[in-house]
């Protein structure tokens, strides 16, 4: 398993599923059903603010694993962080952070 | 699809589980649009009776049901379930629901720390009947072999229960997904396995968010909650997986359902079987758990025979000749007619039952031979005189039964009994053996989070160190810690701390957990005093549990008992009837005399002589620095007044401004302004202020013609915004029509619209004065023995050294511990007198050694066991203390009685430590057969005497009191210097002298101001009396860092007068003398430099 860390463009179909996403130059297509779930943060190491009303985003983030392949590499599992940056409008930011040989 | 019943749903009532209240929740749920709502707590229906409440008042159906760990026979865990009770049977569901809780809280000793049910033991139950469903959801055994994907054996767990449950509808499988990482628990593959494994067995499966909170943002506390119930801290535990256990609209529980089951008919199924659930658990408040139905003891076990209303007539016609032996005939036209109008509207409410229940205990208590007193709005009904259960003579203090209870309300009234503390729980034993444990329990209380307590968990938490924890929470003082943030910026004791949140992100989440857990539910207890007498369907009504007392406790709490139609009983433990018991006994065991202080005559010249001095310490309810100033003002003649001045020390009236138009009134400095002629009569006692419920009640009646019953009703809605502008119509056009002018009617409201938060129900303040008036009477006639009792049972606000102090301002004699005499309480001690002057005191306290440090109760009960001793060997071989209690014991002088009159105290320390020594040596060598008895028989000498502060010190490490003389005096010749004043030389003084007082802090208050602005006031000891400052927002940030935790103060400040004997201390600035004692030392150490 390859720990990254790394922002990410991707493409989602219209319920919001990843279909494909640019990483390191090159692009990669989504080849499985995309499993999505929630894990957990330890907001007591991490967040500067935990007040009544911040909101769940403190506590957990969307997770999406999935199994892609760009042109010249074999097909693998990619896991990414999906978050909302709510400081400037509803930007969508994409991160991915571990892959699976 | 529309509408889904969340079926498993936790409240903030359990265990520190769940984050919303029950009321939030149907709120929420009700808003969602659906027929019926389920509270579902972990081990107990504590939060069940507020579910329903608010079910009821939003037109859905309550569905209740409890979450609890199973086991088996072995006491092996099988996981965790929910139960739901089945509604619609009669109560038939909720009985079970009940019996299982109680069961659940009453394992064998082995378990006994768990709460829980063996499945055996819920089968049996479920057996034949059913009335319950056992929903098996991921948290049970079932759920975690599915977890481990061991199909098998989940089929084996899953077959178990089905060998168990077997009446149809008892069993189901429970549906959760919280979208968690694919494969772990409440995850969607678990939850799809679960629902695979009800298909294969043909198990009716339902889905649940098993829910925790109302929205995600809530799961940040349930992070805290899980903290505190695992007493660790954050990341030290295995934490909730995410924030997905929130109350979701059916639109996202139907896209889970259609994720779980990828199958949109299956998901549809899904949902109706989970409808049809809900609707067999729907409960139907009044015929399943008899919802607002009175329930009392049954005739046969109050042991009366024939019609209950006739028994209670007699009985209280009996009375009459008891309490009004020499009234003339007007008075006793009067009693009767009242008497006859109280029990018509007893009848007419079918309470008769419930007079008698009350009268009975009442009874049973004084049998017992322990005071007892009837407090609170009971004190106003006659017939609560005539059984003997108040005290009070309604009539002759203009007492209305109305407040009391009235044909327009049909709730059960309180009665509350207030008994000697010490004795407290003797009598709650004697009423389970009286009626039964089947139809008495106690009542419970549920605390909640308040400021410090918030502040310590949240610490907790963050895992924080305890020390830096309790050093801010000790500056926490009266603020909501709802609002900590905001309170940062504006208290000045907080500035260092508020410093502290800019730089360090921990402390800021600090002050965001604690406000989160402010005012959320923290433990449950057993509630200080309320005991529960029902029928014999009582445990049929409520879930029991242990309390710590031992006795069975239910669940739920004060407010629970009304809608549940319980009668409560409240028998208050208060220590000053403790301390008064006492005290007649020590009256009667010295001297032979007899007191009944109940027949003392109420107009005692000299005890009100003695309360105008304001020297009121150990006084009950005017003994705080604030009663003490009323009292210099006010200069009570009488005992109304006595009940008028305490109902005026409220924070309403103090809010409402009642009090100085009172005290004007009363000294003649303004004319009394009554409004109107009609009203003199009513207000004639306050010089036309209203500060009375009663008071209230009777304007209301003699201006529309309401009736007074009528009357308390409208008193009471006046609290009720929304009723409100009807009644200010009525009131208006029923005056008028009676005549009153515009103006007057204009004036009148204008009064009682603003009065209805402010007001004191004159029937409680009258039977809180009558304590007051014992006590001071006791104070004033046997001071001796009432300070014996004040010490004994330390009644009050303050520290026991503050007694002592009293003890010495009012001469009575304080003779020290001593092995041979003293005991576990402070007794009265004829003194042989030394001199025939007849001025000396021949009785004396002598002091405890109950109160030494680290004395354990075994070392006391030896010490008095083996007494009298000769000499300190023999008290070390027979009495066999501690090493550290023999040396404390020599240290406050209590051994100096074993030797002769020229040693010393050094030499008594000496030869302590000898002793001590031999102890040391035997466990050296435990062969040695014998002590070396030759040390025994040495007395060391030529040590010194101990000083006085030595002694004083020594006094006040190990009794927490300074005997010798007051601490104070140590520093006297700085504070002669200084030019400090005693607090008696301030009275003399004019208002705004400039002056210094010291002393030691008794007491620190912030009572609610009418402004809003927090004032601290501050109460000095000095030895002499008692002096008291105030300090305004400046004075505040100027002291900050003393004014909440320094012992020992100066402070400057200017005199106010505030009346004939009142005076206190406008504050300027303060400073810890420990402080100032040292630049002063050290100033008298340093020669003058050139």
């Amino acid at each position: 398993m390859l720990r990254v860390d790394e922002r990410v463009e991707v493409s989602v179909d219209r319920v919001g599923e990843p279909i494909g996403f640019w990483w390191r130059g090159a692009g990669y297509l989504v080849k499985s059903k995309p499993i999505r779930w929630f894990a957990r943060r330890e907001w007591w190491i991490e967040a500067a603010r935990v007040q009544r009303g911040i909101g769940a985003g403190v506590l957990e983030v969307e997770m999406w694993r999935m199994s892609a392949s760009s042109n010249n590499k074999d097909k693998a599992q990619y896991e990414l962080v999906h978050t909302l940056d709510t400081s400037g409008g509803q930007k969508h930011i994409w991160r991915l952070v571990r892959v699976y040989d | 699809m529309s509408g889904f019943i969340h079926l498993n749903v936790a409240s903030a009532f359990s265990g520190h589980f769940g984050v919303t209240r029950p009321e939030r929740m149907v709120e929420a749920a009700a808003a969602q649009g659906v027929q019926a709502a389920a509270i579902t707590d972990r081990d107990g229906l504590y939060g069940a009776v507020k579910h329903i409440g608010a079910c009821l008042q939003l037109g859905i159906s309550p569905i209740v049901g409890v979450n609890l760990a199973i086991l088996d026979d072995a006491g092996n865990q099988l996981g965790r379930c929910v139960i739901l009770a089945h509604g619609n049977n009669r109560g038939l569901g909720w009985a079970k629901l009940c019996k299982i809780v109680s069961v659940a809280h009453a394992l064998p000793k082995a378990v006994k720390k768990q709460v829980g049910i063996a499945r055996s033991a819920l089968a049996d139950l479920l057996r034949d009947e059913g009335g319950c469903t056992v929903l098996l959801g991921p948290d049970s055994d079932v759920g975690l072999e599915v977890l481990a994907a061991n199909r098998s054996g989940a089929i084996e767990a899953l077959e178990a229960w089905r060998e168990c449950l077997r009446t149809p509808g008892t069993l189901a499988i429970e549906i959760v997904s919280h979208i968690t990482e694919p494969g772990t628990e409440l995850s969607v593959l678990q939850a799809r396995r679960m629902l695979q494994l009800a298909d294969a067995t043909k198990t009716p499966a339902v889905l649940t968010n098993a829910v925790r909170y109302l929205e995600p943002d809530d799961a940040l506390t349930a992070d805290i909650l899980d903290s505190a119930r695992h007493l660790e801290a954050l990341g030290l535990f295995k934490p909730q997986p995410n924030a997905q256990a929130w109350l979701k609209p059916a639109s996202m529980m139907q896209s889970l359902a259609v994720e779980i089951t990828e199958d949109r008919d299956r998901a549809l199924e899904l949902f109706s079987t989970t409808a049809k659930l809900a609707k067999l658990c729907a409960l139907d408040a009044v015929g399943d758990c008899d919802w607002g139905r009175p329930k009392t003891p049954e005739k046969a076990a109050l042991g009366i025979e024939g019609n209950p209303f006739e028994v209670l007539w007699q009985k209280a016609h009996a009375g009459i000749d008891r309490f009004y032996p020499r009234a003339n005939d007007s008075l006793l036209t009067q009693v009767k007619h009242r008497l006859g109008q109280e029990l018509i509207t007893i009848n007419k409410l079918g309470f008769a039952t419930y007079f008698l229940t009350v009268a009975d205990v009442a009874q049973m208590i004084r049998d017992m031979g322990i005071r007892s007193q009837a407090r609170g709005s009971g004190a106003g009904s006659l017939t609560n005189y005539l059984l003997g259960i108040s005290g009070v003579d309604p009539i002759e203090h203009d007492l209305l039964f109305e407040r009391f209870l009235s044909v327009e309300r049909s709730s059960l009234p309180d009665i509350d009994i207030d008994v000697e503390s010490a004795r407290r729980h003797e009598i709650y034993r004697a009423i389970f053996k009286r009626y039964g444990s089947d139809r008495v329990t106690l009542l419970s209380m549920q605390s909640t989070y308040r400021g410090r307590g918030a502040m310590r968990d949240s610490g907790l938490a963050l895992g924080l160190d305890d020390e830096q924890i309790d050093e801010i929470a000790k500056n926490m003082w009266r603020f909501s810690a709802r609002s900590f943030r905001g309170a940062l910026q504006t208290k000045p004791e907080l500035a260092k701390f508020a410093e502290e949140v800019e730089q360090d992100r921990r402390m800021s989440l600090l002050v965001d957990i604690t406000e989160r857990l402010d005012r959320l539910p923290r433990h449950i207890s057993m509630h200080p005093c309320g005991v529960i007498l029902g029928d014999i369907s009582l445990l049929r009504r409520t879930p029991v549990e242990q309390s710590g007392l031992g006795l069975p406790m239910s669940q739920f709490d004060k407010d629970d008992m009304d809608p549940m139609g319980l009668l409560k009983l409240d028998v208050l433990g208060v220590r000053m009837q403790s301390a008064m018991a006492y005290a007649i006994r020590e009256i009667s065991r010295v001297s032979g005399k007899e007191i009944d202080l109940d027949a003392v005559p109420r107009d005692d010249a000299a005890t009100f002589r003695d309360i105008r001095t304001t020297n009121t310490l150990g006084i009950f309810q005017i003994e705080s620095p604030g009663q003490r100033e009323l009292t210099g003002k006010h200069q009570p003649t009488e005992f109304n007044d006595l009940t008028i001045q305490i109902s005026l020390f409220r924070p309403g009236p103090m809010k409402g401004n009642m009090i100085a138009p009172y005290l004007d009134g009363r000294h003649g400095f303004a004319k009394p302004d009554f409004i109107h002629k009609d009203l003199e009569p009513i207000l004639r006692e306050t010089w036309g202020v209203v500060i009375f419920h009663e008071h209230v009640i009777r304007i209301l009646n003699q201006m529309t013609g309401c009736g007074l019953a009528k009357g308390d009703e409208l008193r009471r809605s006046l609290e009720k915004p929304r009723i409100k502008p009807q009644i200010e119509t009525f009131f208006r056009n029923e005056a008028a029509k009676r005549g009153y002018s515009k103006e007057v009617i204009e004036r009148v409201w204008s009064v009682i619209e603003g009065f209805s938060s402010f007001g004191f129900c004159k029937a409680h303040g009258a039977a809180f004065a009558l304590p007051t008036y014992q006590s001071a009477w006791l104070k004033t006639h046997y001071p001796t023995e009432f300070i014996a009792g004040l010490l004994t049972h330390d009644p009050g606000m303050y520290p026991r050294r503050l007694l002592l102090s009293e003890a010495r301002r009012l001469g009575v004699k304080v003779l020290p511990v001593d092995v041979n005499f003293s005991t576990d309480e402070y007794l009265v001690e004829p003194i042989t007198r030394k001199t025939l002057d007849a001025n000396e005191p021949q009785i004396g306290v002598r002091l405890s050694i109950r109160d030494v440090q680290s004395i354990s109760d075994a070392e006391v009960a030896r010490i008095i066991e083996n007494r009298p001793y000769k000499d300190t060997a023999d008290f070390y071989l027979r009495a066999k203390p501690t090493r550290r209690t023999l040396e404390n014991l020599a240290l406050i002088g209590a051994l100096d009685g074993l030797a002769a009159a020229e040693v010393t105290r050094g030499d008594v320390l000496a030869r302590v430590r000898q002793l001590n020594a031999i102890k040391n040596r035997k466990a050296m060598n435990a062969n040695q057969p014998t002590l070396d008895f030759s040390v025994l028989e040495t007395m060391p000498t030529g040590n010194p005497e101990s000083s006085k502060q030595d002694r004083v010190q020594a006094e006040l490490s190990i009794l927490k009191m300074d005997i010798s003389e007051h601490v104070l005096e140590l520093y006297r010749p700085m504070l002669d210097e200084m030019g400090v004043l005693r607090s008696d030389e301030l009275v003399g003084l004019r208002s705004k002298t400039e002056v210094l007082v010291a002393g030691v802090r008794v007491a620190t208050q912030t009572p609610p101001m009418r402004s809003g602005k927090r004032v601290v006031f501050v109460t000095l000891d000095d030895g002499v009396g008692c002096s008291d400052s105030t300090f305004f927002d400046e004075a505040q940030s100027r002291c900050s860092h003393i004014l909440f935790n320094t012992r020992l103060l100066v402070i400057a400040g200017k005199t106010r007068r505030t009346g004939v004997r009142g005076v206190s201390l406008m504050a300027e600035n303060a400073w810890d003398i420990r402080d100032l004692w040292e630049q002063w030392i050290n100033k008298k150490k340093t020669p003058l430099a050139g």
